[in-house]
């Protein structure tokens, strides 16, 4: 294909993706919403198929579109489902599908991390938070979405921008890097040595980094956890019991 | 004595009622309370005890120094401000003219703050009105102490600030907040002469000491030579300073009302100590004035005018304090008649100026005297001070009687007293200016007439007040209480003092000339070869004082009908005086009017114009932003899209930039 | 670039964009935070693939500390929004619009319900259903709380009877 047809299609997809979001926003109701989460993912997923797809065999394909097109369905469910419980569904099933991208890009102890933290410890936190807030059911600001049309226009406008931005890179894509030279005193260093077990994807590599490279600053993140801990205790409202 | 002693002589002088202010204003609301009036105390008998260490010992054995700038005893302080040529430094400097003056103010501040105690006890502003007073007699000590007009010009406001303090020391009362602003208000008027005045000085003589300026003989000839308008010019304005704070005419108008302050106010301030600072200015000026002649005898006719006048209204008044307030106007009015005569001869300068400065101290210490008696019977009347409302207090309160009497009789210038000598002193020496001089000998005869006929008013207005008050059936009004009570012991005692220093000052100190003589060590003056006693004015003025108080028995004790028949005859003339020659009417018309329309003129200038401007600015960014501020919804969705779309900017601004 | 990674990226940046969408159209504050998280998502995959790119770790790296803030922002956002909540008894974000200019015509005023799902409140003078088997009978010593909020579960439930009712 050439280039401008490309172009042209990256942009009639995004197009076509940016009406099936404005479908489905609320507060349209019934089959027009269905259509237009499906209008909108299938736009999303056919613009990313403009570039060029994953290398590898077929199991690898297959499993790509798969990730990319729960995570986007799933996104654009989440973003425009009127209830709130479902969305908080719709949004593990993305972390899903992202997750699985994690795992295709060499990431495996980052897609279980992640799968581990937000499935299992902030979506429950979010459901719980949802179902204490909202015991009578839906309510009507879930009903209307706030400025829907500005907002699409102004986020396709910006997605366009990123994907072209993409593709003018991925024309002049240097030859793939193969990770910096060593100096000589990293190469005396045997954690620096490369090896089967340092390959970049493996857990052993990734905890070198962090425990080596990023000692400080790993101690830090674990100090912030623990003051966000004491910050959350505090804020949060004490409450008469049986309310919140 | 040793330079050091004379060193800490001359500044426990003024330090030690600074030290008391000090320690007044920092302890006295926590601390001191009620007994705020022991530093002051302490602070004003130190001053004392050493002014009259300077003025016997200190200051004559500076007498036989043959180089006349430095005549006095010094004390060097430090250099205050130095700019270019400019070196102002603050330094003390004590000769025969300043230790005496010095001695009266110290020793009359001592037994006003001692009769204070009694009379303020009790008042919830007792600490404050100590503080005020030593940071006044700090001033004041200062202003004498001076060694150049730089020094001199800022505790000259210094002591202008206490006595705004003091005049408005009941700053609750609307009456004495008006007093306190007008007494301030027209001294700035004089002030404003004064500081033009000391500008011209320094313009001229490029320096401002007194040494310099005054004493050095030679080059103040030979700069009245190059400069003689110069001179006169310097002469009037140093004049008008004297003039605003020494409430000469037409700028007396704030001293009667300034009795709205406590009475040891009006005795200390407003009768022998701020008030004459003029006059002080003036006679340390001599040497100055000795080259405008037209200056000495404008001071002269300045003098008399006010000396009349204001005797003219105290004829009429009921208020006890106003009467005794015009009277120090009118006693003021003969320091500067006095003043003036070197204008007929340098030698009658000198003359002129011990006479003056003579009256300056009697009258110190018998107008304080009276002034403190006035207050003791208002303190036994219970705060009333018109005279229509009581009489007769003669058995009622003896010890004040008595001291009354003695101020009265001295200020009357009944012979032998002390007023009798000062008084007689300026007479004699504008008779003999009247004869002396040829090209002013008749405006001198005339003020001397004037003179002459104001001590017979003085003595009629005087034992008016006296007779109206001690004398007649006894009447108290019902403020008093059923038995008003004779002045306690703190109060009696700095009366009797006073009272034994108005009978005995003049004559122990006129009769030898032992003032004259110590006078004349002054630098700048020239010593009087002979000293005379002029037989003749002497019966004559003491002939005049009992008359005078012979016509005041005969009105208000022989015929207590006769004022009010004299009055209805003479309305005019009585509403004239009572209501002091309309003067604050004429000033209202001619100056507080036009400037109350000037500020009417300008208060429309800012509201149509100014205010317009200001709105205008102020309507311009509402203008501006009135389609923006539509944004401001305050929901945070529409602020995040904001974000978003600023963000895409900013993207698109890379991208721009990347296809450079 | 490699070729392949190109649409991890694609994908990345629409997860962000879907995010974006989410984070500014829906009013629900929960709603808003996840759309946060969905965000933080794409961004995560961009950093992923990006390190691959490069074929180093710090894509990874980073992308375990954007974990550790997002846990961190995750606690402390849902106490703020319970805080938030316990003021209005209500998640939706217009309510907190203090900032607004006072006399701005409201050009896009709070929307009314689409439906009404609220629980009307009963007439007050009607009789409450006691318990099944009791007499429904009402006497000035029951203490019956009369319907006076707007919040339904407290409607719904009359005041507990005495035990030896």
């Amino acid at each position: 294909m050439s280039d401008s047809a490309v172009q042209g299609m990256l942009y009639g997809s995004l197009a076509a993706g940016a009406v099936g979001m404005w479908l489905a926003t609320s507060p349209r109701t019934g089959a027009l919403r269905v259509l237009g989460s499906f209008l909108a993912s299938a736009g999303l997923i056919a613009a990313v198929a403009m570039f060029s797809g994953p290398g590898g065999d077929v199991t690898n394909k297959i499993l790509f579109w798969m990730f990319a097109a729960s995570a986007l369905l799933s996104g654009v469910l989440m973003v425009t489902s009127r209830e709130p419980v479902y969305a908080a569904l719709w949004f593990a099933l993305a972390t899903l599908g992202t997750c699985g991208l994690f795992m295709m890009q060499a990431a495996p102890f980052l897609a279980a991390a992640t799968i581990i933290v937000y499935a299992g410890a902030i979506i429950v936190t979010f459901l719980f938070v949802i179902m204490l807030a909202q015991q009578q059911g839906r309510s009507f600001y879930d009903y209307r979405a706030r400025t829907p049309i500005m907002s699409i226009v102004a986020s396709w406008l910006m997605l366009a921008a990123l994907l072209w931005n993409f593709q003018v890179w991925q024309k002049s894509a240097p030859a793939p890097e193969t990770g910096p030279a060593l100096t000589a005193e990293a190469a005396a260093n045997p954690f620096s040595q490369p090896s089967e077990l340092n390959k970049v994807d493996s857990l052993r590599a990734l905890g070198l980094s962090l425990f080596g490279d990023y000692l400080y600053a790993v101690e830090i993140a674990g100090t912030l956890l623990l003051v966000a801990g004491i910050g959350a205790i505090a804020i949060a409202p004490r409450r008469a019991e049986g309310t919140i | 004595m040793s330079p050091a002693t004379q060193h800490l002589v001359l500044w426990l002088i003024p330090g030690a009622p600074l030290v008391a202010a000090l320690a007044i204003a920092l302890l006295g609301k926590t601390v001191l309370h009620e007994r705020s009036h022991w530093p002051c105390w302490l602070a004003l008998a130190t001053s004392m005890v050493c002014a009259i260490l300077l003025v016997t010992k200190l200051v004559p054995s500076t007498f036989e120094n043959a180089d006349e700038t430095v005549m006095g005893a010094m004390a060097t302080g430090y250099s205050w401000l130095k700019v270019g040529t400019i070196d102002v430094r603050i330094d003390l400097r004590a000769d025969a003219m300043s230790a005496l003056m010095l001695t009266m103010v110290t020793s009359v501040s001592f037994l006003v703050s001692i009769f204070a105690a009694g009379y303020m006890h009790g008042d919830k502003g007792y600490p404050r009105f100590f503080g005020a007073v030593s940071l006044f007699v700090f001033s004041m000590v200062m202003l004498v102490l001076s060694a150049n007009f730089l020094q001199l010009f800022i505790f000259w406001e210094l002591v202008g600030l206490c006595s705004y303090l003091l005049i408005g020391f009941w700053f609750q009362k609307p009456s004495a907040a008006a007093a306190a602003k007008k007494a301030f208000v027209v001294n700035r008027i004089g002030d404003m002469g004064l500081i033009l005045g000391i500008f011209l000085i320094w313009d001229t003589f490029g320096s401002m000491d007194f040494s310099k300026v005054l004493f050095d003989a030679d080059n103040l000839s030979l700069i009245a030579q190059d400069h003689p308008t110069r001179m006169i010019a310097i002469c009037f304005l140093l004049l008008v300073g004297a003039m605003g704070k020494s409430a000469q005419f037409p700028l007396h108008v704030w001293l009667p009302d300034a009795m709205e302050g406590p009475t040891p106010v009006s005795a200390l301030i407003h009768a022998a100590t701020m008030v004459t600072a003029g006059v002080y200015l003036v006679a340390r000026s001599t040497p100055l004035f000795m080259y405008a002649p037209q200056a000495q005898v404008f001071i002269s006719c300045i003098g008399a005018t006010t000396a009349l006048v204001a005797a003219l209204i105290a004829l009429t008044q009921t208020d006890l304090k106003r009467v005794l307030a015009y009277s120090t106007v009118s006693q003021l009015g003969y320091m500067f008649m006095a003043l003036g005569v070197g204008a007929a001869g340098a030698e009658l300068a000198t003359a002129g100026a011990t006479a003056g400065m003579f009256h300056l101290v009697t009258h110190g210490v018998f107008k304080a005297l009276l002034f403190l008696s006035a207050g003791s019977v208002m303190h036994s009347m219970g705060d009333v001070i018109d005279m229509r409302r009581f009489s007769g207090l003669r058995k009622v309160i003896p010890v004040t009687h008595w001291t009354f009497l003695c101020g009265a009789g001295a200020l009357a210038g009944v012979p032998l007293l002390a007023g009798f000598w000062s008084k007689d002193e300026i007479l004699a020496v504008l008779h003999e200016a009247g004869h002396h001089s040829e090209k002013y000998g008749t405006i001198f005869t005339a003020v001397y007439w004037i003179a002459t006929f104001t001590a017979l008013l003085t003595a009629f207005y005087t034992f008016r007040a006296y007779f109206m008050t001690f004398w007649g059936p006894e009447r108290t009004p019902p403020e008093a209480g059923h038995h008003p009570h004779d002045a306690p012991p703190a109060m009696a005692w700095p009366l009797r003092i006073l009272a034994i220093g108005a009978l005995t000052v003049g004559a122990a100190v006129a009769v030898t000339h032992l003032f004259a003589h110590y006078f004349e060590h002054t630098p700048g003056f020239t010593p009087i070869e002979q000293h005379v006693f002029h037989i003749g004015l002497m019966v004559q003025s003491g002939l005049i004082a009992l008359f005078g108080i012979a016509v005041a028995w005969f009105m208000y004790v022989k015929n207590p009908g006769l004022p009010a028949k004299v009055s209805q005859g003479a309305n005019f003339l009585y509403d004239l005086s009572s209501r002091k020659f309309f003067l604050d009417e004429i000033f209202t018309a001619i100056l507080v009017m036009p400037l109350r329309g000037l500020a009417h003129l300008c208060f429309l200038f800012d509201t149509h114009v100014i205010d317009r401007i200001v709105d205008g600015v102020g309507a311009l960014p509402r203008l501006l932003s009135a389609a923006p501020r539509l944004l401001q919804t305050g929901y945070v969705s529409n602020y995040a899209l904001m974000m978003w779309v600023g963000a895409l900017a900013c993207m698109g601004y890379m991208l721009g930039l990347f296809h450079q | 670039m490699t070729a392949d990674s190109g649409c991890y990226l694609a994908v990345g940046a629409a997860l962000f964009v879907l995010g974006g969408i989410g984070f500014v159209t829906r009013r629900n504050l929960i709603l808003i935070f996840l759309s946060v998280e969905l965000m933080l998502h794409g961004v995560s995959l961009t950093l992923l693939t990006f390190g691959r790119m490069h074929n180093n770790l710090e894509g990874q790296s980073f992308t375990i500390f954007m974990l550790t803030v997002a846990a961190c922002e995750a606690a402390l956002g849902l106490s703020l929004v319970l805080s938030l909540y316990q003021r209005t008894k209500s998640l939706d974000v217009d309510i907190w619009s203090k900032l607004s200019e006072p006399d701005l015509p409201k050009w896009d005023k709070p929307v009314q319900p689409l439906e009404s799902r609220v629980v009307r409140e009963e007439h007050p003078a009607s009789p409450r259903l006691t318990k099944a088997g009791g007499l429904p009978e009402i006497d000035d010593d029951f203490p019956v709380e009369l319907a006076t909020t707007t919040d339904p579960r407290k409607v719904l439930t009359p005041s507990p009877p005495d035990d030896d009712y």
